[in-house]
């Protein structure tokens, strides 16, 4: 039986940040850089975005907040309908 | 999120200051739990202990893995972005590496970086408007079977790789011989020989001769994380994977490119994998050219 999301959906953008030792930074800048570079990438308006899922961080440095994908979005300026946290 | 129709563009972004912060440090050292009352503790720990146990059940060992961290570095070479690019790495430099837990040596490893990377899915008739190629989505699936390696039925595979495996194929209507080339999940060498064995490339053991005469490498006949992948390019757990092999799809990997640029296939179907905890969770992604 063919799957009805065979061939439904795509990967349209991709957003990179410099990489590598980038001392001064916080996990959060990251985030906000590549989403932002994504969005772009897409030639896509931040306010098409209406679903998102933010990779789950290993334990925050000791001097930076847990991130959720809540905190993330409200930094981005944006307000999904749907929101969920990917566990590696 | 997509398929129910509550959201039209889906954003997935992962962002980490790995390197530059303490945050790895503690997740890799942190001794709580039974295990570390023996000395076992951290993901290295965890994955030396399943490589061992595959030593002895089929035989592989650091034959198999130097040609992955090998062929791996030379795609890594190609890249300009990879944090390697500038360090190309012989099998004698690989034979030379320090032990970090043994049977796994440093560039058995995967890196530990700065950075981070976004993807966004969206459906293929939306994406037919925008400003790239889009990178199909033809398959998936997904094998989770069990929280901590200590509860797996077979340490040394098959891990979730094997029925995640079968349920994108299935979906695709594909078999092995479409798959132009892999980008796999590369937190260590190891993990990138059982994936491959459990998607049926190759029997178990049989990884050291598939692997001979540059398989994976530039101008190989099955090219393997093109970017470098975590042990030479760059650590955004699953982002690293499926972003190069949606990049590769799209055709905008440069020097890099598979293709004629570094005579291999041209891609058509490109296979992406997850894994999470100690082999416990698994990912198949199946990406093609419009």
């Amino acid at each position: 039986m063919t799957s009805p999301i065979k061939d439904k959906y795509a990967i349209v953008g991709v957003g990179y940040t410099p990489q590598g030792r980038v001392p001064g930074r916080t996990s959060l800048s990251f985030h906000l850089e590549a989403s932002a570079n994504a969005i772009k990438d897409a030639g896509l308006n931040k306010n098409d975005i209406d679903g998102f899922i933010s990779y789950r961080n290993f334990p925050a440095a000791s001097d930076e907040n847990e991130l959720t994908p809540n905190i993330i979005a409200q930094h981005l300026g944006l307000s999904p309908i749907y929101m969920s946290q990917d566990a590696n | 999120m997509l398929e129910s129709g509550l959201c039209s563009y889906v954003l997935i972004s992962y962002g980490h200051s790995a390197l530059s912060s303490d945050s790895m440090q503690r997740m890799l050292l942190d001794l709580s739990g039974d295990d570390a009352v023996f000395g076992h503790f951290g993901a290295t720990g965890g994955y030396a202990l399943a490589a061992r146990r595959a030593m002895h059940e089929f035989g592989t060992g650091p034959e198999t893995w130097k040609k992955i961290a090998v062929g791996q570095r030379r795609w890594a070479n190609l890249n300009p972005a990879a944090m390697m690019h500038s360090k190309p790495m012989t099998e004698a430099d690989y034979d030379n590496a320090k032990l970090i837990v043994e049977p796994l040596r440093l560039p058995d490893n995967c890196l530990i970086t700065d950075g981070g990377r976004a993807i966004i899915v969206t459906s293929l008739e939306r994406a037919r408007d925008l400003k790239q190629p889009p990178a199909v989505i033809m398959g998936m699936g997904q094998h989770n079977p069990s929280t901590v390696i200590a509860q797996s039925d077979w340490m040394a595979g098959p891990t979730g790789a094997r029925q995640a495996g079968e349920a994108a194929f299935a979906m695709a209507d594909i078999t092995l011989d479409d798959v132009d080339a892999c980008q796999i999940y590369d937190c260590f060498t190891y993990t990138v020989e059982i994936t491959l064995q459990d998607y049926g490339f190759f029997k178990p053991g049989g990884g050291r001769d598939w692997l001979q005469g540059g398989t994976i490498e530039p101008g190989g006949r099955m090219p393997v994380n093109t970017s470098g992948g975590q042990l030479s390019e760059a650590y955004f757990m699953g982002m690293t994977p499926i972003a190069e092999g949606a990049m590769q799809i799209m055709g905008r990997c440069g020097e890099r490119q598979l293709g004629p640029a570094t005579r291999t296939k041209s891609p058509e179907i490109i296979l992406c994998s997850d894994n999470g905890g100690i082999l416990q969770s698994h990912s198949c992604t199946l990406l093609r050219r419009l």
